[in-house]
């Protein structure tokens, strides 16, 4: 019994090297008890939030340990600031109230995330000698800063009445699903769902389980397997051939699409079992034609989040044509950026920049062109061949690696090698292929496999858990990755 | 409780009680198929790491040469280049960039072979081996093997065959067996390894510190290249045949062939 319960306090508390993720066996296991809890408490809608707020601080204490006091400390700003810009009256008061609120969740997020980054700028223009901070980055800083900004904004423009009481606020900001990797959640869409406090459906419950199910298949098993190979492409760029750099590319297309909505589906899964709803956050977004599509369906919560916040009070499209090309392209400037502090991010979010400019500027003469079966599929593979490429800059370890990843597509193909390479990898290539077929059936078709499995019979949902699981279990990996979002 | 919610703790508790029950045994067969089976029970009802970690660091260093059985007589160094072979599971990843430095430094060949998630079982029921070697003509071979069944239940009964089957089909190349990096007590691994591997050929990396990787399991690039670094500074003392191993000027190279075998490879 002693070892039971020392095996137990050992996994339940904080390893840097052990961070609770939605996939892990521990997360599963602590479901399974605050799970009957919550169900009998929901209904108080006071006894749910001090629950879920305990439980969404424990989970961020498990992968961030002391760092979920910044998280309070932020929320009590925010929630006090916020309080104090309804009573006031004065537009410059309340200008400053935001402007405080903003100007400390930004600068936690920039301490903690760029401030080594612009040492090392700093360092290389005026070649100092500063040495690097000793920083560790408390996980989805990214992400619940911004949440913290739109509350902000939104209480100061008036679309969100601000929480009369601090731990429905903290709810907001903690809630567990959401906290580490997102999606990036709006108080306009979340408070009033919990001012309601509506106890979910059955068929609510069970898709959510099903969403649960579906983000563990693309995470725990397609993305965790294929990055294996793609890992090695980009750890040693030069000991493969062009194409065994080409399908390390395609891959990783397919593993971060699979790791991060994987995640997003888990985390909406989970939300929805509790009752909430966080919106979609990607949607098939490898079915595009076209740039301003792609992020129309990709990380749909960031994209919409960065048009609001950023794109829309530079100037949005209302100041003329070259405006509204330079405010989209600083847009995906800072949007590259906040994915990581490294010169790679913004390469690759200015990349998305230009793409989008461009694809505006042609659009009256590419709204021209016959909408036909061939035309769709040459802008669909050029949007793909765009979009793969620049995820070479974001996964390479540097710009060297990635222009020799690239350098080697091009010139050192070697079409000998693709035979043995689908036979030796023949695993591989199906899990690319089941992304690659579900972009490709029609959406509706995948929902009703979802909506089949939802009014199945409960001892199917059981065999199919029981076998998703087992599936993880047979291709789990020596190594466990984490979600690549998470480093966000 | 309402309905919804019961059916679904009621799945989550069944799958829960199910895995636990299976995880009692290293695998299950399952019509001819052997399914894996995942480590719930002995990370709950096994030895509690704060204690392996004492039990560990309780050795003294004799001991843990003893048990490595890597006492011999001085040999000479061998100081012709070599043609060599490296396989075994993905502990190969931090380890190989390194061995690659220093056999490029003192004029070696390095062929590496990484099997994820690859046991004592799967090479020693696979003909990998024999074809590799067949393949790269290796005069020395690495071996990194035994992570990955580090918890094995009655390992003996289990993986005997095997580690006799692997050192078999190396025999008569001259070897080295880098031993798992523990990160919690095994069930006997390393023992079952030492006791097989002849003196002086197999190098115990239980009780080294490591800083790992988040997984917990893989130490850090950095952490790894010391590793190698302590077999290379082991070799002349304790190894059976200890090859020319210079310390080399760069950190890491490029092996001259990497081969990769998934998890599901046969």
């Amino acid at each position: 019994m002693q070892h039971i319960w020392e095996n137990i306090l050992y996994h339940l508390q904080y390893r840097p090297d052990a961070p609770m993720i939605f996939s892990s066996a521990l997360f599963w296991c602590l479901f399974i008890v605050v799970m009957p809890l919550y169900a009998m408490i929901k209904r108080s809608r006071t006894q749910m939030v001090l629950f879920v707020v305990a439980f969404s601080l424990y989970f961020y204490y498990k992968s961030s340990g002391l760092f979920f006091l910044l998280l309070v400390g932020t929320s009590l700003v925010d929630w006090t600031l916020s309080r104090l810009l309804v009573k006031l009256i004065s537009i410059a008061a309340r200008r400053l109230c935001v402007a405080v609120s903003i100007i400390t969740s930004l600068s936690v997020l920039v301490y903690f995330k760029y401030a080594n980054f612009f040492l090392w700028n700093w360092n290389q223009m005026v070649e100092g000698n500063f040495q690097p901070l000793d920083i560790i980055l408390p996980v989805g800083i990214s992400f619940y800063t911004f949440q913290s900004i739109s509350y902000i904004v939104d209480v100061y423009k008036g679309k969100v009445e601000p929480t009369a009481r601090w731990i429905d606020y903290i709810f907001f900001l903690s809630f567990f699903p959401a906290l580490v990797a997102g999606p990036i959640v709006r108080a306009d869409y979340f408070l009033p769902q919990l001012r309601n406090n509506h106890p979910p459906l059955k068929a609510e419950i069970y898709w959510g389980f099903w969403l649960i199910i579906v983000g563990i298949l693309k995470k725990a098993i397609i993305a965790d397997y294929i990055c294996q190979y793609n890992d090695l492409i980009f750890a040693e760029p030069t000991g493969y051939t062009g194409f065994e750099s080409l399908m390390g590319a395609i891959g990783y297309t397919v593993q971060i699409y699979c790791d991060f909505s994987g995640y997003s589906d888990m985390a909406i899964g989970i939300a929805l079992i509790m009752g909430f709803r966080l919106g979609i956050n990607f949607n098939f977004p490898y079915k595009s034609r076209n740039l301003t599509d792609f992020w129309r369906r990709w990380h749909i919560s960031l994209s919409s989040w960065l048009r609001d916040y950023l794109y829309i009070p530079l100037g949005g499209n209302r100041k003329g044509t070259l405006r509204t090309y330079i405010n989209n392209f600083l847009t995906m400037l800072i949007g590259g950026l906040w994915h990581g502090a490294a010169w790679k991010f913004v390469f690759w979010g200015a990349m998305h920049g230009v793409g989008l400019a461009v694809h505006k500027a042609c659009h009256p003469w590419l709204k021209r062109i016959p909408d036909t079966w061939p035309v769709k599929a040459v802008s669909w593979s050029l949007t793909m061949l765009y979009v793969s490429m620049l995820w070479v800059f974001f996964r390479a370890n540097d710009w060297s690696d990635a222009w020799l990843i690239i350098h080697n597509i091009f010139t050192n193909f070697q079409s000998a090698t693709i035979m043995p390479f689908f036979q030796a990898r023949a695993t591989w290539a199906i899990m690319m292929g089941i992304i690659i077929v579900t972009h490709a059936l029609p959406t509706r078709w995948v929902s009703a496999i979802g909506r089949g499995f939802v009014r199945s019979n409960w001892i199917i949902k059981l065999v199919v858990f029981i076998v998703t699981v087992q599936l993880v279990i047979e291709f789990m990996s020596a190594e466990v990755m984490p979600f690549i979002y998470f480093q966000f | 409780m309402r309905r919804g919610y019961l059916g679904l703790w009621a799945i989550l508790v069944i799958t829960f009680a199910i895995m636990l029950f299976a995880s009692q045994h290293d695998s299950i067969a399952f019509a001819s198929y052997q399914l894996k089976t995942s480590s719930l029970w002995e990370e709950i009802f096994g030895t509690p790491r704060s204690q392996s970690d004492e039990d560990i660091s309780s050795l003294s260093t004799e001991e843990i040469i003893a048990l490595s059985q890597s006492k011999v007589e001085k040999v000479e160094t061998d100081t012709l280049p070599k043609r060599i072979l490296f396989i075994g599971d993905s502990m190969l990843e931090g380890l190989y960039p390194r061995l690659a430095a220093y056999a490029k430094a003192n004029g070696h060949s390095l062929y590496c072979v990484i099997w994820y998630s690859s046991t004592s079982k799967v090479w020693g029921e696979s003909t990998h081996i024999p074809e590799y070697i067949k393949q790269f003509d290796p005069d020395y071979v690495f071996i990194s093997l035994g992570a990955n069944e580090l918890f094995v239940k009655d390992i003996e009964k289990q993986r005997d065959k095997y580690v006799k089957k692997i050192l078999s089909e190396i025999d008569p190349i001259p070897y080295v067996w880098i031993g798992p990096p523990n990160w919690k007590e095994d069930t006997g691994i390393n023992r079952l390894i030492a006791s097989n591997a002849a003196q002086g050929t197999f190098f115990l990396s239980n009780g080294m510190h490591f800083d790992r990787k988040s997984d917990g399991a893989h130490p850090t690039s950095a952490s790894a290249a010391l590793w190698m670094d302590s077999i290379v500074r082991w070799m002349p003392k304790h190894c059976a045949h200890p090859i020319k191993m210079d310390m080399p000027s760069e950190k890491s190279a490029r092996a001259n062939r990497v081969v990769v075998l998934q998890p599901t490879d046969k």
